[in-house]
Parts: C-alpha cells; structure tokens; sequence
C-alpha cells in the first residue's frame, strides 16, 4: 500500500526521481528495483555519478592524507598496488597478459587477482594503480558501451570507448583516482589498443607496457616484437614478458593471464602459474635463467641430487 | 619502507629431538628489483654453530666479518671452541656496543650446545637489532616475512621432531611464509644439525 | 695501527650513515620492548617481586616467556619494563659495579646504592637508555623498594608498579596493600597485581615470575602461576617425508676420524 501511495505522490525521494526521468526523456514506467538496482550502478546510468563525499573542507586532501604511504607508511588505508601488464598489437590481433599478485605494503594480499576487466566481448581493459577504481569504472564503461550500441546500432570504436574513459578520469583529476590502463579490442579499423591513465594520459599505440614490473616487460616484449608474429609467438611474447617481470619485480608475480583479441572478439587463452613457468616453461623448457644455463658451463655446474 | 626491507631476507630456526635447524630464503633485492638468488645469509661460526643474519646486506657482510673475527680471538685466548650459548652473548655484546647507531641486522643464532656430561644438546637464539637476546625452546624467526614466520611456525611446530621431520616442518613454514612476503623468497636453504652432522639442502622455491 | 679492542661505552661510529638514511625516509625499525606489568611490594620481613613475562615487537609478541627480574646481588633483584635490551644490559652492568663494590668494601651492598648507581647511569644518558624499573632488595639497614623511571627519577614507597600495566596493578596495590602483611598475603597481592596486568593490559601476558627476598634468603619463584598454557594440539600437522622438493644436498660429517697406520717394524723387547 505505502509503495502505491509513494508512487503517485509528488513529494518524496521516488518522486524526485520520476521528475529527474521526465528532465531526462527517460519515459519508462518500471522502478529502479526492476533492474536489481541497475546492477549498483542504479544512480549512474542516467550519466549523472553521486558520490557521499566525507563532510571536511577539503575531501581530496582529506583522502590524500589517509592513504599516501610514502609520506606516511603507518596510514589508516593502503591501496594495494604493484602489478604488470601488457598489451601488444599484432598482425593477428591484440595479445593482452597480465600478473595476479596484489601487494599491500611487502604483504602479498592475494595471488590470485583478476586484472583483465572483461568489458564486453571484443573489449578488454587492464588494471594497475588502485583496483577498485579500475573494476568501478571499466564496468561503468561497459554499461556506456552497451548504450551506446543500443543508441547507434553499432558497436563502439575502441577509440571512443577509450576516450570515453579518458574524458570521465578527467574530470575527476587531482581527486585521488588512481589507474593505469590499457583499452584493447577489435573495431572496424582492426586490432586497436590505446593506454589511458588517471591523470588524463589517452595514447595510441602498438605495445604498452603499465605497472612497477614494465620495465622488465618491455625489456623482453622490445625484443621480440615484430608485427607478423604468429598467435603462437604472440602469445608466448606476451607470456614470457610478464613472467620475466614477475620474476625480476618484488610487487609482480603468482601467475599470468593470457588472453588474444580477434576480429570475433577476444579469448581467453590460460593462466599459468610463474613459478612453474620458471622450471617447466609452457612446454617442458623452463624460462629461468639458471634451468637454460645449468651444466652448460663450468661456472653452472649440473646440480646434483 | 623501513631499512630492514632494503635488501629483504628471512631467517628461522627450529628445535627438535637432539637437532636443530636454520633456513633462510636466498634473495637480495634492492627494494622492488631482486638481483641475485643465491645471496648466502647464514654462516657457520664453528662445526656446530651457524648463525643467520637478515637485515641490510652491508651489515650482513660488516657482521659475519666482525664475528668472525671476535671468535678467532676468543679460539686463540681460550685454546677451544666457543659454545653456541656463548657466542650469542657475543653477538648481544657487539650489537649493544652500538645501542645509539645500530648495524640493521636481527641475528638469528642456533647450535649444539655441548653439557657437562659430554653429549649435545639443541640451541637456539635471537636477537633484535640493539642485542636484545631471546632465547627460545621451540622457534625463532627474523626478517621481512617475520610476523609469517611467526604465524606458519605458531601452527606447524611441534616439540620432539626428529632430524629428518624436523626438515620437512622448517621448510615449509619458510616457503610457505616467503610466498606471502614480496622482500624475502627467489629459493632457499635449509641446515639440520645433529650431534654428528650438519645437511645442507638447497630448496626448489617459488621464484616469483 | 688502530686496537685490537674498542673502549668502553657505546660506539657512535654508525649515527652519521644511520641519521642519513633516516633523513632519506627510511625509518628506524622497532627494538623489542617489554610492554610488561612489573611490581613490588614490602611486606613483613622483606620484599616480594612480581613482572610478567611477554616480550614485544610492536604489535607482535616476540618471546611468550621471557625473564624481567633481574639478578643485581643475593638480596637485590631489579624488575626491567621498557626497552628490552637496556633493562638487560643496564641491570648487568650495575650487577657488576655492585658485585666489585662488595668486594672492594667486604661488606654486603645496599640496595640504595644500586639504586644510586642506576639513576646515575640513567640520567647520563638522558632517557635515551629507555630502562623503567622496580629496584627491590633487602640489606642491613631493612627491606627497600624503588622505582626508578629512565630519566633518573626515584621513588621510595612501599608498593609500586611499573609498565603498561602499571594502571591495573596499582589498582589491585590500592586496593589490597595492608602495612605487615604476612609472606603468602604478599605474594597473594603480587600475583593478582601482575594477573591484572596479564589479563587487562594487551602489552603483557603469559606467566607470573615473583621473588621473595628476606633478610638470609631469596627465592626465585620463575612461572610461579601459569595462567595461560597452550593447549595441546588435538592433531598434528606433520609433513609426510618428501614433501619438499629440493635441488641439492651436501652432507658434513663431524665426526672426527682417525686412522692409526703403522711405520716401521714393532720394537725387539726380548
């Protein structure tokens, strides 16, 4: 009874809402509870996102001051961060690999993270920098996607969908948001992958590598990046870059995710595990350095058992 | 980022039944980027003393050199061994010496120590970084992944192991532990003592 | 050539690289300390002593039974709370200092004057040796008890606690103290002074240590009350042999052996 009466009357919050629906063109008759609460996204998807803002003068120092640890290593709130990812284009596609570990301090809060957001089925993004934020967003993205599909009768460009980000990451500059990805995918130009980060940064390009560990990537991925690779080369590039970085990197490692975009969309490929990639490799040959040169010079002696 | 985790690296040492164990993870990094998987951080002092040292790898080398020496002249003052209960005093003396700018190093010290009566008995040792002696009838633990060690070790010690269990039960509390932190781990050693001999193993460890 | 030995007193020689790193945003880590509740009381015809037995490191319990009442002589001892290693090194040396001094006069030392020499000792270092203690004894002129906090401060009364559990063993001390009270009412009030601190106070823990000194004996009463055993564990988590995979071994015997190998021909002794 109480919901009948709220729903034709003109005071309360519901109300407001049907207003703000009318303002809106949006002419539905449903409630947002039909949508299950638009998947926790019920406040965004009209493109209006609300924020509860703490009550101090000034939020974004107040956030600053609570979560830098390198001003301050006894915070309140760590942001877990430390990652490698990467993502190339080649001639038969976009290879997109990345770590697992996330580290909050020197713990390892967990090794077994997913940061290939899966925004739709020919759209990946990466995640480095704070994980909330990536997952938060690059979902967001997907739902603006998706209307945007429904609007034009087309999937969006990889570029639009990038610059979308970039544009919303903007506009919150100097609030804290801190993110450091890569939008890859298929369009009608062909592979695409454009790297965004939460300081405005929107850039195209072939090969990108984000995170404490891409120093280490990059050193491998330089080296054997051609643009006619084949999937099979792409694929293990892409592999033994990120293990080479989680070996190397304290902040990267546990295992690696392997996916490939094609012209059908993307698919993921494995996860392995980069210890086990440093003894056994993907097909019997570790990666490691000391497994290659054991017993090939006097200085390596075989080990013996 | 304290300077203990400088260079990262773990140490612990276990009791059990007439032995005793010390095992440590072999890296050394400078902050985030490792370099090298055979960084050695524990030492023999005598047959039947080692002593692990984790903290800032200068102070890991100035140490082992200062001990070294301190045990020399002892062995040519004394005209014997020095015992293990001994030399950890020893090691609390140097370390107090420099209360007001200390080396970063938390020892870790275990041995047989020799009884009246002539047989060996299980010893082991810590210290803080000011030489704070903790002398323990289970485990000690020192390092980046300390408060892991702590808790794997809580868990997975038990009292009367023999040599061979005692192995098993020390390094899997130390790889186990070193897999949580990101300052210690890229393998390990492990050394069971007892009151005949000393084995050595090198550890398959997580190389991440 | 520089000495074989360094001189007495600390050695500043590492404060310059220390301060550096401390400047470059590296902070000093933690030393362990002994939260700890630690207490005295007089009683009839002596001192009774009484501290806990945790060691910290920070939030982390470092050693579960560690020892706080140290031996000064026969019939002083010293309970040591704040900075572990100071209490350790500091009550040595003055347990030495006093032991030369009996020596040196022939006759049994005062515990005025151990409590002389250490807050003469503490307040040279200007707080800075981070030693709280509770000094106790009894010598030719009665029982004594003294605090002495680690800028050189003194107390001379005849209850007091110290540590972070100061606060629930004087509220036990306020409530229970009586002027000649007998050996076990003494020892009552002390173990259920440091079991306040024990249970009410998060930097001590484990077990009850006591001392009772009189005038011709002083007992020792290490884990005088266990109030918190570890169970036994209902199962055991074992690891079956092989469980770890290792990459090498090396074994060294330490058995000395030797090998008699004769030379020449036995000597003719017909």
């Amino acid at each position: 009874m109480n919901s009948l009466v709220s729903r034709f009357s003109t005071t309360g919050p519901i109300a407001e809402l049907r207003k703000a629906k009318e303002v809106l063109g949006d002419d539905d008759e449903f409630s947002d509870a039909v949508w299950g609460s638009e998947a926790g996204f019920g406040s965004l998807a009209n493109g209006v996102p609300k924020f509860s803002i703490p009550q101090v003068p000034d939020p974004s120092a107040f956030l600053r001051l609570h979560t830098d640890d390198h001003s301050d290593p006894s915070c309140r709130i760590k942001i877990k961060h430390g990652t490698t990812t990467l993502a190339f284009r080649f001639q038969g596609g976009v290879i997109v690999a990345v770590d697992s570990r996330a580290s909050a301090g020197s713990y390892v809060a967990s090794g077994t993270v997913k940061k290939v957001i899966e925004i739709n089925p020919y759209l990946l993004g990466t995640m480095a920098g704070g994980a909330a934020d990536c997952q938060y967003w690059e979902t967001y993205l997907g739902i603006q996607c998706r209307l945007h599909e429904l609007r034009n009768r087309e999937r969006i460009s990889v570029a639009a969908a990038s610059k979308y980000l970039s544009n919303l990451v903007y506009s919150y500059k100097g609030m804290g948001l801190s993110m450091g990805t890569m939008i890859c995918g298929w369009d009608k130009t062909g592979p695409a992958v454009f790297y965004v980060d939460s300081d405005g940064t929107r850039l195209k390009g072939d090969l990108f590598s984000v995170g404490s560990g891409s120093t280490f990537a990059y050193g491998v991925l330089d080296q054997g990046y051609r643009w006619d690779l084949t999937d099979e080369e792409a694929q293990e590039l892409g592999r033994r870059s990120i293990y080479a970085a989680g070996h190397r990197d304290a902040y990267s490692g546990n295992t690696i995710n392997l996916y490939h975009v094609k012209e059908d969309g993307w698919k993921f490929i494995g996860n392995y595990d980069v210890s086990k990639m440093h003894y056994e490799g993907p097909n019997g040959v570790g990666y490691g350095y000391d497994i290659r040169t054991e017993g090939r010079s006097s200085a390596n002696p075989p080990a013996t058992q | 980022m304290s300077i203990m985790e400088y260079n990262g690296g773990s140490v612990i040492a276990m009791v059990g039944k007439d032995c005793v164990a010390i095992a440590s993870d072999l890296r050394l990094g400078v902050q985030s980027l490792s370099i090298s998987s055979n960084f050695q951080k524990i030492f023999p002092v005598t047959d039947r003393i080692y002593v692990g040292l984790p903290g800032l790898a200068s102070d890991v080398t100035t140490l082992h050199e200062q001990f070294r020496y301190r045990v020399n002249m002892y062995t040519i003052k004394e005209e014997r061994e020095i015992e293990p209960q001994t030399f950890a005093q020893m090691v609390s003396s140097t370390l107090y010496e420099r209360r007001f700018g200390p080396y970063f190093i938390e020892p870790v010290i275990a041995g047989m120590q020799r009884t009246p009566s002539g047989s060996y008995e299980p010893f082991i040792a810590a210290t803080d970084l000011i030489g704070c002696l903790n002398f323990a009838k289970d485990f000690v633990v020192a390092g980046t992944a300390s408060s892991e060690l702590f808790g794997a070790a809580e868990g997975l010690w038990e009292p009367d192991l023999e040599a061979e269990d005692l192995f098993e039960t020390i390094s899997q509390t130390l790889l186990n532990a070193v897999d949580r932190d990101t300052f210690s781990g890229w393998g390990a050693v492990v050394h069971v003592m007892t009151k005949d001999k000393v084995i050595t193993r090198t550890l398959k460890g997580r190389m991440d | 050539m520089t000495s074989f030995y360094s001189g007495p007193g600390f050695d500043f020689s590492n404060t310059v690289r220390n301060n550096f790193l401390q400047d470059r945003g590296l902070p000093l880590p933690k030393a362990t300390s002994t939260g700890t509740t630690i207490v005295g009381c007089i009683y009839k015809d002596g001192v009774v002593l009484g501290a806990d037995t945790r060691a910290t490191e920070g939030p982390i319990v470092a050693d579960k039974n560690c020892e706080k009442i140290h031996y000064i002589t026969e019939s002083i001892r010293c309970c040591g709370a704040g900075t572990a290693a100071d209490t350790e090194f500091t009550t040595a040396l003055i347990s030495s200092n006093m032991e030369m001094h009996a020596l040196s006069t022939g006759r049994k030392p005062r515990v005025v004057t151990a409590m002389t020499m250490l807050k003469q000792m503490l307040f040279r270092y200007q707080g800075h040796v981070g030693a709280a203690l509770v000094l106790g004894g009894v010598d030719v002129t009665g029982p004594h008890l003294f605090t002495i906090a680690p800028h050189g401060s003194t107390d001379k009364l005849p209850y007091v606690t110290m540590g972070s559990g100061s606060l629930a063993a004087m509220a036990v001390f306020e409530a229970g103290w009586k002027p000649d009270m007998t050996r076990e009412e003494a020892l009552e009030l002390v173990v259920a002074a440091i079991s306040a601190g024990i249970f009410n106070d998060l930097g001590s823990g484990s077990n009850v240590d006591a001392c009772v000194i009189t005038a011709n004996k002083t007992e020792m009463l290490r884990n005088f009350v266990r109030p918190n055993e570890r169970v036994t564990k209902e199962r055991s988590y074992g690891f079956r042999r092989g469980t770890t995979a290792w990459k090498k071994e090396q074994i060294r015997s330490l058995i000395v052996s030797e090998e008699v190998v004769k030379h020449g021909e036995a000597m003719d002794v017909s």
